[in-house]
């Protein structure tokens, strides 16, 4: 029976000309996991936000068991039960879980403030209930990605919602984090609750939806229940073709780097006044046509590791040399005048910036290429820019912020610029979250063109798919240390990574 | 540029314009009312400016300082400084200017007036500078910094006019005349117009060319935008905190420097109070474009000269202009940071 029902739904965005849904139809039923997918742009985050209130349709209409409902705003939305967890979260970051679970909706009860005991209790309860894994009293902007993740899952059951909508909630997790994010999905639906979930990995698409519809260019290409498509069929929905993400494993031959190094990290180590280094003597270095990937569960080190060898956080201890010159503690501008390309994990605060239009965001490496004498040839920029969209299939208006872009299409706007300048070596994190599989694949196909053209490559993920299809090495992080070194020459497993990433196992 | 940039380009002017036409209404409104003599009021009020030559000059001469203020702000404020020091600044480079004009009696009027400027200027942007580079060393809040500096300069730039360059035979709390081969043209006799507003026009169109046209300020504009994205694309984001506060001191103090050698040829206690506060003003309805503060300034020069010219022709008091002009401003920075709040809110969401 379908319990909510959204009714040729059309959105135009005027300010760039988008028509980001075209007569949609989309209906959802009680207690289904119905995954909604698509390619980067395709417009599920706008029909997702029309539903949260947060945008208004031009034309349709919504219906809530039979009847019809007007949600013009997030607020409308929670009367009617239905709450959402952002593409990018939006926590604040000084207050603590218990905070961010209940801002908002505190308790009527008392005319003031509740107490902090009260309200860490009340999430206790939910926690508990629900099996999450979360210290109410934590400070949010300590947490890890996939810790932020419950919080934003708590706070819509603390408000009692029925009907839950996440945007993309996998692309940021760790394999283990998926899992136990799905056991908990499972558990919300035996329990009453309705779930939409966007995502872009088919492959969670068929292990944990009832239903999934496909979107494309604006409009619902169709519904269909689980065992009704399989991933090919699927993909060619998506794509009008059948995409090979992550197929293949794309081990170059097993030789050995020996030799010449073209990055190279000797006993790093970062100290916080704590007793535990955040990274302790971390050796690894990056060869000429080699991709060395590091790894590792969430906490770990591998952010900060990260920081370091893009020249944003300086070391307590240890060097680091390109082409054997010494350049410990070198500045971002350094790192950048050596022409070191980097994809950070961080898309959205780091790698772009948000307010500033999508021209001003391609040029911020290169434009000192554009300029004579200080003055910027636009001719030039402007054709650079319409080559990088084109290329990239970037969907988006040069001239307007960057903000108004598709998740995925932001996402492509740093790989582009960062794809865009000559250089030896490169650092990639977390290279494909939020991309689509088309997008994806083309990503990948470029680290390995980089690759094969005697590059380095260091490839930060928490992906083990990721790792095991393009590393050639692989680094495993466990408390900031080295678990272990594996050659990925073809008989390294998922699960044996993964007990180095438990710890499990350590090398000396 | 692109239809859509056009048409938002239009849309925001009318925003503007309605914003701005909203204010003078109400501006009439309470003339009206607080005037016992309603009608004369509210008709100087709005035709005085254009009455007669020397009005209208006075009128133009008067949004030349502003806009160099206003152009001082804007370009801060695109590296998302706010130097709250404009009116320390705008008096330090008159003072400046006025004692090289007459430390150097024998020079060539033209160079003479240049270094008189360029040494106004100067002092005016080190001033500014210092709250740069003490945010920059110390992590010192610069907007809290510049206004405090400048509090201290106005009182510092006091006692010289009333003490040590005080001209004793005059009456005024001033110093002496500069040489008058160091005045501008004036170009609209009576009036105080001088060739000091084509400095003017000329110094917007360069901060302009300047902010959108090179990498300089290419890389200022995202400084201000994103920091973090900024310092991760390679630029050296410590250096666009001082700069940006010199050259945003360096406006204020030719600002001064053009107002001594174009409209009152000495410094007098005081006389450039309102103009630092005026450019935060100009730069708001500017929306910080270099090119909008023109206009802007304008505007603001227009409606001083109304409140004036009510005032001279009938009972309206400087209380009552006074009342009149801040209603204004109010209206004018409302919109203008409800418009900001939008934004932001929109970027959050
Ligand atoms: N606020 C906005 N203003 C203007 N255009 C927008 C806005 N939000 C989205 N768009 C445009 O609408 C289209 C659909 O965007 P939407 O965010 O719904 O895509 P999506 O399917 O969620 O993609 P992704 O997988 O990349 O997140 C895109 O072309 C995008 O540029
Ligand atoms: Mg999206």
């Amino acid at each position: 029976m379908a319990y909510l029902t959204m009714e040729n739904i059309t959105r135009f965005y005027r300010d760039n000309h988008v028509l980001a849904n075209s007569n949609v139809d989309f209906e959802l039923r009680r207690n289904e996991i119905h995954a909604l997918v698509g390619e980067n742009g395709a417009g599920k985050t706008t029909l997702m936000k029309i539903l949260y209130g947060l945008e208004q349709p031009d034309e349709g209409r919504i219906f809530l068991n039979g009847s019809e409902v007007f949600i013009r705003s997030p607020l409308d939305a929670n009367r009617y039960g239905i709450g959402m967890v952002h593409q990018h979260f939006r926590l604040i970051p000084d207050f603590t879980a218990a905070e961010n679970i209940i801002f908002g909706m505190e308790p009527k009860r008392r005319l003031f403030f509740l107490n902090r005991r009260e309200a860490e209790e009340m999430v206790r309860s939910i926690s508990d209930q629900f099996g999450f894994d979360v210290d109410p009293s934590a400070v949010v902007k300590n947490m890890t990605v996939g810790e932020k993740q419950q919080v934003e899952i708590m706070r819509m059951l603390y408000r009692n919602d029925e009907t839950l909508i996440l945007d993309e909630p996998t692309s940021v997790l760790t394999g283990r984090q998926i899992e136990s994010l799905f056991y908990t999905l499972k558990k919300l639906t035996r329990a009453g609750k309705s779930i939409i979930l966007i995502t872009h990995k088919l492959n969670e698409v068929l292990s944990i939806a009832d239903r999934v519809s496909v979107m494309r260019q604006g409009k619902v290409k169709g519904t269909y229940r689980r065992g009704e498509v399989d991933k090919k069929e699927l993909s060619q929905l998506i794509f009008g073709r059948d995409v090979q993400f992550f197929a293949g494993r794309g081990v170059s031959s097993g030789h050995k780097f020996a030799g010449k190094k073209i990055f190279e990290l000797k006993n790093v180590s970062i100290r916080s006044g704590d007793i535990k280094p955040l990274l302790d003597s971390i050796c690894l270095s990056v060869s000429p046509g080699e991709i060395v990937g590091v790894t590792g569960a969430a906490g770990n080190g591998l952010r900060e590791l990260e920081d370091v060898v893009s020249g944003l956080r300086d070391l307590s201890g240890g060097q680091v040399f390109y082409h054997g010159e010494d350049i410990t503690n070198f500045s971002v501008h350094k790192f950048r005048e050596k022409g070191f390309a980097y994809v950070p994990a961080d898309r959205m605060k780091r790698g772009s910036s948000l307010q500033a239009s999508l021209k001003q965001n391609l040029i911020i490496i290169n434009h000192d290429g554009f300029s004579r004498f200080g003055i910027l040839n636009r001719r030039r920029i402007n054709s650079f820019v319409s080559k990088k969209l084109r290329q990239f299939s970037i969907d988006g208006n040069p001239d307007l912020p960057l903000h108004l872009l598709s998740g995925g299409n932001i996402q492509k706007t740093v790989l582009a610029r960062e794809l865009s300048i000559e250089t030896d070596f490169i650092i990639f994190s977390e290279p494909t979250w939020g991309l689509d599989s088309a997008a994806g694949e083309y990503v990948y196909k470029k680290i390995r063109t980089h690759r094969d053209k005697g590059k380095g490559v260091l490839l930060f993920s928490s992906n083990l798919d990721e790792i095991l299809g393009l590393a050639d090495t692989v680094f495993v992080l466990f408390h900031g240390r080295i678990a272990g070194r594996l050659d990925n020459d073809g008989s390294l497993t998922k699960e044996l990574v993964g007990t180095y990433m438990l710890g499990l196992e350590i090398d000396e | 540029m692109n239809r859509r940039e056009k048409e938002n380009i239009i849309v925001s002017f009318w925003g503007v314009l309605l914003v701005l036409g909203a204010s003078l209404l109400f501006a009439a409104v309470l003339i009206f009312l607080l005037s016992s003599e309603p009608l004369p009021a509210v008709k100087y009020f709005f035709t005085g400016p254009f009455l007669s030559r020397y009005f209208f000059g006075n009128m133009l001469d008067a949004a030349v300082p502003l806009i160099f203020t206003g152009l001082g702000i804007s370009l801060a404020f695109k590296a998302s400084l706010f130097n709250l020091g404009g009116e320390g600044q705008i008096y330090m480079g008159a003072l400046v200017t006025t004692v090289v004009c007459l430390a150097l009696p024998e020079f060539n009027g033209l160079a003479g007036g240049l270094t008189a400027l360029a040494a106004g200027s100067l002092a005016a942007g080190l001033l500014a500078a210092l709250s740069g580079y003490l945010k920059v060393k110390w992590n010192v809040d610069s907007m809290i910094s510049s206004f405090l500096l400048s509090s201290a300069v106005v009182y510092g730039v006091n006692f010289f006019i009333t003490g040590y360059f005080k001209d004793p035979s005059s009456s005024l709390l001033s110093t002496p005349f500069i040489d008058s081969r160091y005045f501008l043209p004036h170009l609209m006799n009576p009036s105080t117009l001088s060739t000091s507003i084509f400095f003017a026009l000329g110094g917007a169109v360069i901060i302009y060319f300047l902010l959108y046209r090179t990498r300089w300020g290419y890389e200022m504009t995202m400084c201000g935008l994103n920091p973090e994205f900024a310092r991760y694309g390679g630029v050296n984001v410590s250096s666009y905190v001082t700069m940006p506060f010199f050259l945003s001191g360096l406006m204020h103090g030719l600002g001064g420097g053009f107002a001594v050698l174009g409209t009152y040829h000495m410094s007098i206690k005081g006389f450039t109070s309102g103009m630092g506060w005026g450019g935060i003003a100009v730069a708001l309805i500017a929306k910080n474009n270099p090119l909008g503060v023109i206009p802007a300034a304008l505007f603001f020069a227009y409606l001083n000269a109304g409140s004036k010219a009510a005032m001279l022709h009938t009972d309206v008091t400087f209380e009552v202009a006074a009342v009149v002009e801040a209603f204004v401003f109010f209206f004018i920075t409302s919109e203008v940071i409800f418009s900001f709040i939008r934004r932001k809110r929109r970027s959050l969401l």
